[in-house]
C-alpha cells in the first residue's frame, strides 16, 4: 500500500514539473496567435481621404462662351476674362516654365528644368522645342523666342477638357492642328473649340495622362509606374486608381493650390518640397503591428507595397542611340518589334529593351536629388549617372524606395567629356532624325545650348533613376519579410548596413558552423571509444 | 558509499528544462531569422524570438533570485582544483573505466569544468546574448548619432553567443551519459533524485550532527574534568530545563541525586581509563528537583591518543521502570546502535554497533534493503505503524523491540525513532537502538 502510494506521488510530482515546463509554452502561443498580425484592423478604415469638391459651374451658360474661336488663344482670353487672376498662378508653375531653382554642387543656384536637363530618352529639349513642347502647356514654344510673359500663350483647355475631344499635334510647338492631319497613322482633328470651352473642368486622368503617360514618346516609356491603362484598370494593377478599388484621380493626391500642383519626380526634381506622401490619406502607423511600423523610419511605404511596376504594359529599360542609322536593303526605315509590339529597334532612335511586371531596384532617399547639368564634365570610365538620389543608411532622413532605372547609351563629347544635346527634330539639314548625321546633329545641337562641342562625339553608358510611386498593389500583394530578408533580397544592392537574414559574417559561420560539426564529431568519437573500450 | 539523495530540487528542475527549451526554441528561431534556413516564416520566427526572449528574461530573473535565495550560486565558484584530473578523466580515464575524479554531493554537485563552463555562461555568454539582444529589439534604425554602424556588431556578437550556445548544448547533452548508467543523469535532473557518491567520513559526521541535533535521545559530552561541555535538546528535555548555560559549564554532579552521585562518579572513572558504557540505567536528578531513569550510554573522546573527555547518549526509561529496574546488573551492551531509513523504508545507514546487534558482518548487507528485513514476520506491522507515525512527524523513544538478526536469532532492544527532514519534509525515519537482550534473558 505504502509504495504504490509513494510511486504514485512520484508520479504526481513528475506531473505537476512537466505542467510547470509546458504551461508557459501554451500560454506564450496563445499569447502569439492573439496578436497575429492577420487578425489586425483593416487599414483602409485609417484612410483619411475626401475628394475636392468644387462649385459646380456650367460653363454653357456664360455668354463669353458661347461664341465661335478660331484660334485656341481665344478660349484663353475667354478663360482669362473671368479667371483674371489665374494666368500669373499658371505661369510661376513648373507645367509652364519647365524649370525650377537648382542648387549646383559648386555652390551656385540656377534654373533648371525639362527646358534644359538632359535624359537618357530623346535627351533633351533646346532645338527640338516643336516636337518636345507638345507637351507644353502653352502655344507656339518652338525655339527661345517663346514668350512666356504672354498669358494668351497658356492652353488651359488642354488640362481642362472634359470632352476628350482636343488633342495637341505632336509636332506643332504645343499648337493643336487647325485642319485633319496624319501623325505616326493617327489622324488629329481641329478641335470644335466652342463644345469644349462650354465643357470644362477639374483635369481627370485622361487629360494628366495625355502627357504623363506616354512620357518620352509612347505608353509607359518614361516612367513605368504611370500609363495608359491606369485610366481603365482593376485594384490589382492600381489600388488607388482601380475602378474597383478607390478609382481615385490623378487630382485626388495631386491637391492643388492656385495651379500649383504637388508632386515632385526626381528624374527633374531636387528638392524636398511639394511632395506628396502617402501619409497625408495614410495615417503614419496605418500597419497596427509594431515591427512593422518600427520599418517606416527607414523604408517607404511603396517600396513594400509597389512590388512590381509596368504590370500591364511594357516599360523602357534601356536605350542604345549608338545603333540608330541603320536602313533596311532598300533604304527603307528599319523599325523591329517584339511579339508584344513593343518597337526593339528603330532606324531614328536605336535599339531598345523593354519589360513588364517589373522588380524595382532600390534606393536610399533623402528626398534630395543631384543632376547633370549641361557642360559639366564626366568622367569618360564610368557610367554617367544622369540623376543621383542622394540618400544612405546613416542619415536619418533617408528610407528606402522603389527605383526604375533606365539605362542607355548616348551621344558625348569625347574629347571635352561633356553630355552632347543632339539636334534631332526638325526640317533642316542637321536633325538627326532627317539627315541621320550625329556630326551635324550634335554641331547644331550644342550651338544652340550654347556650348562648346569639340568635333567629336563618342557614345557612353548612362543611368537615370526614377523612383517609383504608382501601381500601389492591394495589400495582399505587399512585399513580405523574405523579400528583402534572405539571401536572395531585393536590397543586396544596398549595402551599407547589416540586414538580418541577408547579412552574416560569412567566417562567422563558417567557424561557427565548423565548431558545432566538430563538437558533434567529437562527442560521437568520444561515444564510440567508450563503448568500444568497454568491451 | 553510493546513496540515492535528493539532488535537484523542483525549481532547479523546472528551470533547468524551461531554460534548455528555451534555448533550443532560440536556436531554432534565430537561425531562421540568421538566413540559414526557411522553416516557419520570417514575420512568425521573429515574432516567436522576441517572445521566447522575454520569457528567457523573466525565468532568468527567477533563476537569479533562486541562486541567492538558496545558496546555490557558490556552487558555482570556480576552482582550478583537480581541474587537470577532470580534464584527464575525460581524455583518458573514461575509456578505462576510472573512476570520476571529483565526487557529487548535495554541496558540490559540479566538477570543476562544470563549475567554469556555467559560471561563463550564466557571467558571459548568457548575459551577452540578452545585452545584444536587447540592443537588437530596441535600437532599430541609427537614428541615433551615437551609433553610426547599425547593427553589424550587434548581430555578429549575438550569432557568436548563438554558436557558442550551441556547443555548449552538444557537449552538455553527450556529457550527460557520462553518470553512472548513460541515463541516470538525465534521470536525476526529471526526478531529483540520484545514487551519488558519498565521502564517508564526511556523512558520518553529518548524521551524527544531524543525530545529536535532532534525535529523542539525549546527548551529552564533559570534559576530562567532568565539566559538561555540550548537550542537545533532548537531553535538556529530560531534565526539565529550558537554558543550556545552566548545564554547560557545571559539574556532571548536579545531575545526580547524592546517592546516585557515587554510582555515577564509578563510571565516569572507568570511562576515562577507557571502557564503554552502553544501555546502563540510572536515575537522574531533573533541574525541578525531580527523579527520571535512563539508560546511559558513555564512550572516552580521543583526541591525539589520549583521553580527553566523555561523551555518550541518555535514552529516557520512564514508562519502563519495573523493566529497568532488573537490567542494571544484567547490562551489557555494544554501544548505541545508530540507523536511519529513507522514506520508503529503505536502510541508507547503519552504524557499528547496530551491525554487532544485528550480527552483521558489513554495512552494504543491509543499506539499500528494506527495514522489514530487521524483523520476524509477525512484527513487522508493528515496525510498519511506528515508520509511518514516524514520517508523519511523531518521535519515539523508548519502544521495546524484538529485533531478527542475520542468523535469524532474535534480540531485544528499546528503540528510538524520530524523523529527518529536508527543510519541513520528513524524509526519512532515524533513530537509536540500546540492547537489553541479556537483560530479558536474566529474568
Amino acid at each position: 500500500m505504502l509504495m504504490i502510494r509513494k510511486s504514485q506521488e512520484k508520479f504526481i510530482r513528475l506531473l505537476v514539473l512537466f505542467i510547470a515546463i509546458l504551461l508557459p509554452w501554451v500560454l506564450g502561443a496563445i499569447y502569439l496567435n492573439k496578436t497575429n498580425v492577420n487578425e489586425q484592423i483593416d487599414s483602409l478604415i485609417a484612410v483619411n481621404f475626401k475628394k475636392d469638391t468644387l462649385p459646380r459651374v456650367d460653363h454653357s451658360k456664360y455668354r463669353t462662351l458661347n461664341k465661335e474661336f478660331n484660334t485656341p488663344q481665344e478660349v484663353t482670353e475667354a478663360c482669362l476674362s473671368c479667371h483674371n487672376m489665374t494666368a500669373q498662378d499658371v505661369m510661376r508653375s513648373s507645367h509652364w516654365t519647365w524649370s525650377r531653382e537648382y542648387a549646383t554642387g559648386k555652390g551656385d543656384t540656377i534654373q533648371l528644368g525639362k527646358k534644359n536637363i538632359i535624359n537618357n530618352f530623346c535627351i533633351g529639349v533646346t532645338s527640338n522645342e516643336a516636337r518636345c513642347t507638345s507637351c507644353h502647356i502653352g502655344f507656339g514654344w518652338k525655339d527661345e523666342s517663346f514668350d512666356f510673359a504672354d498669358p494668351l500663350n497658356i492652353d488651359c483647355i488642354v488640362c481642362h477638357d472634359q470632352t476628350g475631344t482636343y488633342k495637341k499635334f505632336p509636332t506643332d510647338a504645343g499648337y493643336p492642328t487647325s485642319e485633319e492631319k496624319v501623325f505616326d497613322g493617327k489622324t488629329f482633328h481641329a478641335p470644335d473649340y466652342t463644345l469644349i470651352a462650354q465643357n470644362i473642368g477639374s483635369p481627370t486622368n485622361q487629360n494628366c495622362g495625355a502627357c504623363h503617360f506616354v512620357g518620352g514618346g509612347g505608353n509607359n516609356v518614361k516612367h513605368g509606374d504611370i500609363a495608359n491603362e491606369l485610366n481603365d484598370v482593376s485594384k490589382m494593377v492600381d489600388v488607388h486608381m482601380g475602378a474597383d478599388g478607390g478609382n481615385m484621380d490623378c487630382v485626388d493626391c495631386h491637391k492643388t493650390e492656385r495651379h500649383n500642383i504637388s508632386g515632385n519626380l526626381y528624374s527633374i526634381a531636387s528638392v524636398d518640397t511639394n511632395r506628396v506622401s502617402c501619409e497625408s490619406c495614410h495615417s503614419e502607423a496605418p500597419h497596427n503591428n509594431k515591427i512593422l511600423e518600427q520599418h517606416s523610419a527607414k523604408i517607404a511605404c511603396q517600396t513594400c507595397h509597389i512590388p512590381s511596376f509596368a504590370k500591364v504594359s511594357a516599360t523602357k529599360m534601356y536605350w542604345d542611340w549608338s545603333t540608330a542609322g541603320q536602313f533596311n536593303d532598300d533604304g527603307s526605315m528599319r523599325v523591329k518589334k517584339d511579339s508584344m509590339g513593343n518597337i526593339t529597334y528603330h532606324s531614328k532612335k536605336g535599339s531598345f529593351k523593354w519589360e513588364t511586371d517589373v522588380v524595382p531596384s532600390y534606393n536610399w532617399f533623402n528626398g534630395e536629388a543631384q543632376h547633370y547639368v549641361m557642360g559639366d564634365e564626366i568622367d569618360p570610365s564610368k557610367s554617367v549617372e544622369l540623376n543621383t538620389l542622394a540618400g544612405e543608411y546613416k542619415d536619418k532622413n533617408s528610407k528606402i524606395i522603389p527605383v526604375k532605372i533606365h539605362e542607355a547609351k548616348q551621344i558625348y563629347d569625347n574629347v571635352n567629356n561633356t553630355m552632347i544635346l543632339p539636334h534631332l527634330f526638325g526640317k533642316d539639314s542637321t536633325a538627326y532624325w532627317k539627315n541621320f548625321d550625329w556630326q551635324k546633329a550634335a554641331t547644331t545641337g550644342m550651338k544652340a545650348a550654347e556650348l562648346d562641342y569639340s568635333g567629336s562625339y563618342d557614345f557612353i553608358h548612362t543611368v537615370m533613376y526614377w523612383p517609383v510611386n504608382h501601381m500601389v498593389a492591394p495589400k495582399e500583394e505587399s512585399l513580405q519579410c523574405i523579400d528583402c530578408h534572405s539571401r536572395e533580397s531585393r536590397l543586396a544592392d544596398l549595402t551599407d548596413f547589416y540586414l538580418p537574414g541577408r547579412d552574416r559574417s560569412i567566417s562567422l559561420d563558417f567557424m561557427g558552423f565548423a565548431m558545432i560539426i566538430l563538437s558533434a564529431m567529437g562527442v560521437v568519437v568520444h561515444g564510440l571509444l567508450r563503448i568500444f573500450k568497454k568491451k | 558509499m553510493k546513496k540515492s539523495t535528493y539532488i535537484y530540487r523542483g525549481f532547479e528542475r523546472f528551470w533547468h528544462w524551461s531554460q534548455a527549451l528555451l534555448i533550443f526554441f532560440l536556436a531554432l528561431t534565430g537561425f531562421e531569422i540568421h538566413g540559414t534556413f526557411q522553416l516557419f516564416g520570417f514575420e512568425n520566427v521573429v515574432r516567436w524570438h522576441d517572445t521566447a526572449a522575454w520569457a528567457f528574461l523573466i525565468l532568468i530573473v527567477f533563476a537569479i533570485f533562486w541562486h541567492f535565495a538558496t545558496g546555490e550560486w557558490k556552487q558555482y565558484i570556480p576552482t582550478t582544483q583537480f581541474i587537470t584530473a577532470q580534464f584527464s578523466y575525460y581524455i583518458s580515464g573514461i575509456f578505462k573505466g576510472a573512476p570520476h575524479p571529483t565526487h557529487k554531493t548535495i554541496y558540490n554537485k559540479f566538477n570543476p569544468i562544470q563549475r567554469f563552463i556555467y559560471l561563463g555562461l550564466k557571467l558571459l555568454v548568457i548575459p551577452l546574448q540578452v545585452l545584444t539582444g536587447f540592443i537588437y529589439m530596441f535600437y532599430i534604425y541609427p537614428n541615433n548619432p551615437i551609433h553610426e554602424s547599425g547593427l553589424s556588431i550587434t548581430a555578429i556578437i549575438h550569432t557568436l553567443g548563438a554558436f557558442a550556445l550551441l556547443a555548449f548544448v552538444i557537449a552538455h547533452v553527450y556529457l550527460t551519459t557520462t553518470g553512472d548508467t548513460p541515463l541516470s543523469s538525465i534521470k536525476a535532473m526529471i526526478t531529483g533524485w540520484e545514487v551519488i557518491d558519498l565521502d564517508e567520513k564526511e556523512e558520518r559526521q553529518k548524521n551524527l550532527q544531524h543525530a545529536v541535533d535532532d534525535s529523542a535521545a539525549g546527548y551529552y559530552r564533559m570534559d576530562s574534568n567532568g565539566i559538561i561541555q555540550d548537550v542537545n535538546e533532548a537531553w535538556l528535555k529530560m531534565y526539565h530545563c529550558q537554558d543550556r548555560t545552566r548545564v554547560v559549564g557545571k559539574h556532571f554532579s548536579h545531575t545526580r541525586d547524592e546517592r546516585n552521585l557515587k554510582e555515577l562518579e564509578e563510571l565516569v572513572n572507568r570511562v576515562m581509563q577507557g571502557e564503554f558504557i552502553t544501555g546502563h540505567p540510572v536515575t537522574r536528578k531533573t533541574f525541578d528537583g525531580k527523579e527520571g531513569k535512563h539508560l546511559l550510554s558513555a564512550n572516552p573522546i580521543v583526541e591525539e591518543g589520549k583521553i580527553t573527555g566523555m561523551e555518550g547518549f541518555i535514552m529516557d526509561i520512564h514508562d519502563r521502570d519495573e523493566l529497568m529496574e532488573h537490567m542494571y546488573h544484567t547490562v551489557r551492551n555494544s554501544g548505541a546502535g545508530y540507523y536511519r531509513l529513507n522514506k520508503d523504508g529503505i536502510i541508507m545507514d547503519v552504524n557499528e554497533a547496530w551491525l554487532k546487534l544485528y550480527k552483521y558482518d558489513h554495512k552494504d548487507e543491509v543499506v539499500g534493503k528494506h527495514f522489514s528485513l530487521t524483523r520476524r514476520p509477525e512484527d513487522i506491522e508493528r515496525l510498519q505503524q511506528s515508520f509511518e507515525k514516524v514520517l508523519n512527524g511523531e518521535t519515539i523513544s523508548g519502544k521495546l523491540e524484538i529485533r531478527r538478526c542475520k542468523d535469524n536469532s532474535t534480540g531485544k532492544h528499546i528503540l528510538s525513532a524520530n524523523p529527518f527532514c529536508i527543510g519541513n519534509k520528513p524524509m526519512g525515519m532515524e533513530g537509536f537502538i540500546l540492547d537489553i537482550t541479556h537483560l530479558y534473558d536474566k529474568t
